[in-house]
């Protein structure tokens, strides 16, 4: 016999309104908790797309001329890797850089169509053994034929990338506690709405309704509470983009233009979130219903 | 139909609540069970409904073998018995009609079953022209008619009546003991766990008593209390 999807439809609506006030309340936490989360993932996207080349603590970037020589590459690879002081180096050559700058400037569809690989240098990723050698190394390589130019990593990425680091901590260490109160909440909410229908869950028990169709329109109201925080989150994360969005334009500050997350990375998070909330809440009216359900 | 060997419950706690109980009622049969307050009336019909366990002997129910029965057939069970309380155990915001319909919703009954059988129940119980009150706007007797109502409108086996005149007057208490013996007419077993020595001596039925959780008498056209 299966469970009337109209009943737990009714059931679970009518529990919703009940307990409105609660709902609210866990619905909110879970929507402010998971639009941190989401405010921290965009951040780290934002972030580490912006300063891509720089990932992996490399701190010194050759870029060769485009067309610089096989040789000339060649005899600047082994400069480099009987460097003492370098302790590695990667090539990255015209095709991944093309993939790199799509990547980098996914929002600027006119400026990825203008630009094709032939036009983009290839280049070495450098990582030292101790930074402060940046300027000695830099000095050895530039000049060298087909060398078109060393760039350093400023202090100003690196400063960049650990504050955004310390700052995503914060927010998910804060998100995670406001993701176990609001499954408290949820639990606490469920728990409301057993004891408020506590007759009818008696009288279902005496008649022989059998356990899932008792639990699942409990069950059903944490999911749809934890779902609706989901989505709450999702849509705040769409004000959040396009906020940044717009700041970026605004102040024209064309280096952060990668810092926008294109929309397809963006949707993802938003289904992550939703994932989460519909998690959280399920949790929580889970051990609900497995705690003060006795059926 | 029912059918218990040697059956013990102690209550945690230490409480002995029936010892060696060993009882037989084939179909069709109404035993009325009586005993002193304490002698483990409720708790023989809790077992019957697998509220509880029995922790020595076999409880049997239409056959089965309750303590070896899976959880999850427990629903199975109780569709097959009804069940009515000296408390009525009405849903307050329900009508008679909801109340009754609420039985055979819940156990996933098509909507065409439960808009033609609940009239027809609350019609035999004498209620037919008041399916559309609330519990508060109904009298004792009358709650206890919608009780009777939604445990019978399944067809059980079995119905247990737990002192189900408890809260009446002597008049409606009789009103209430001629709807179960209808009932019982329709070859329903019934087993009532009562103190209403009037009706129990005005039936002459079959009466189980129990004191300290042991079966004292057992006997056919008995009475409320042993040479009385
Ligand atoms: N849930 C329980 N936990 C512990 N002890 C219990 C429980 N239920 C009943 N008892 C004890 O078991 C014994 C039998 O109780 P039961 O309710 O079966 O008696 P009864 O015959 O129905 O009494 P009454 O006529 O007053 O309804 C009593 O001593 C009672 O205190
Ligand atoms: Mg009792």
């Amino acid at each position: 016999m299966g469970i009337s999807v109209q009943y737990t439809v009714r059931q679970t609506m009518s529990n919703l309104w009940r307990n409105r006030l609660m709902t609210i309340a866990a619905t909110l936490t879970v929507a402010v908790s998971l639009s941190l989360v989401g405010a921290a993932i965009l951040l780290q996207q934002g972030v580490s797309r912006a300063a891509g080349v720089w990932k992996g603590g490399v701190q010194l970037i050759v870029f060769m001329q485009p067309q610089a020589s096989q040789a000339d590459t060649a005899a600047t690879a082994s400069l480099l890797a009987s460097d003492s002081m370098v302790r590695s180096s990667r090539y990255v050559n015209q095709q991944q850089s093309y993939v790199e700058f799509k990547n980098l400037f996914a929002g600027q569809k006119d400026l990825i169509s203008a630009v094709t690989p032939a036009d983009l240098p290839p280049s070495f990723r450098v990582t030292l053994r101790t930074a402060k050698d940046a300027g000695a190394v830099g000095a050895r390589l530039g000049g060298r034929p087909g060398v078109k130019k060393v760039a350093y990593n400023q202090a100003g990425i690196r400063a960049m990338l650990k504050v955004t680091g310390a700052l995503q901590d914060v927010i998910v260490g804060l998100a995670v506690v406001l993701l176990v109160s609001a499954s408290v909440l949820i639990l606490n909410t469920i728990r409301m709405a057993i004891f408020g229908r506590r007759r009818e869950v008696a009288v279902m028990k005496l008649v022989g309704a059998s356990n899932w169709f008792i639990r699942v329109p409990f069950m059903m109201e944490g999911l749809v509470q934890g779902l609706l925080g989901g989505a709450l989150a999702a849509i705040v994360l769409v004000g959040v983009r396009s906020g940044v969005q717009s700041l970026v334009a605004r102040f024209q500050v064309n280096a952060l233009n990668a810092v926008v997350v294109p929309g397809h990375e963006a949707l993802l998070t938003q289904l992550l979130l939703l994932l989460i909330g519909s998690v959280v809440g399920a949790a929580g009216s889970a051990l609900a219903v497995h705690r003060f359900l006795d059926v | 139909m029912i059918r218990l060997e040697n059956v013990t419950k102690t209550y945690k706690g230490g409480v002995t609540a029936l010892s060696g109980v060993s009882i037989h009622i084939p179909k069709g049969e109404l035993v009325f069970l009586v005993g002193p307050s304490g002698s483990g009336k409720s708790t023989l019909l809790r077992l019957l409904l697998r509220e509880e366990l029995a922790d020595g002997g076999t409880v049997w129910v239409g056959g089965k073998d309750l303590s070896s029965m899976g959880k999850w057939k427990v629903p199975q069970l109780r569709r097959s018995m009804g069940c009515v309380f000296q408390d009525f155990r009405l849903l307050p915001n329900k009508t008679a009609h909801e109340n009754v319909a609420f039985a055979l919703e819940v156990i996933g009954r098509p909507r065409h079953v439960v808009a033609a059988q609940v009239p027809q129940v609350l019609e035999l119980v004498g209620l037919g022209g008041k399916a559309h009150r609330r519990p508060h706007e109904l009298s004792g007797g009358e709650q206890q008619r919608v009780a009777i109502a939604r445990a019978f409108v399944n067809r059980p086996l079995v119905l247990l009546a737990d002192e189900p005149t408890g809260n009446l007057d002597p008049d409606t208490s009789r009103g209430i003991m001629k709807l179960l013996e209808r009932i019982n007419r329709t070859g329903t077993t019934v087993l009532m766990a009562t103190h209403d020595a009037t009706i129990v001596d005005a039936m002459r039925r079959r009466v189980v008593e129990l004191d300290h959780g042991r079966v004292t008498r057992d006997e056919y056209r008995g009475v409320y209390s042993y040479g009385a």
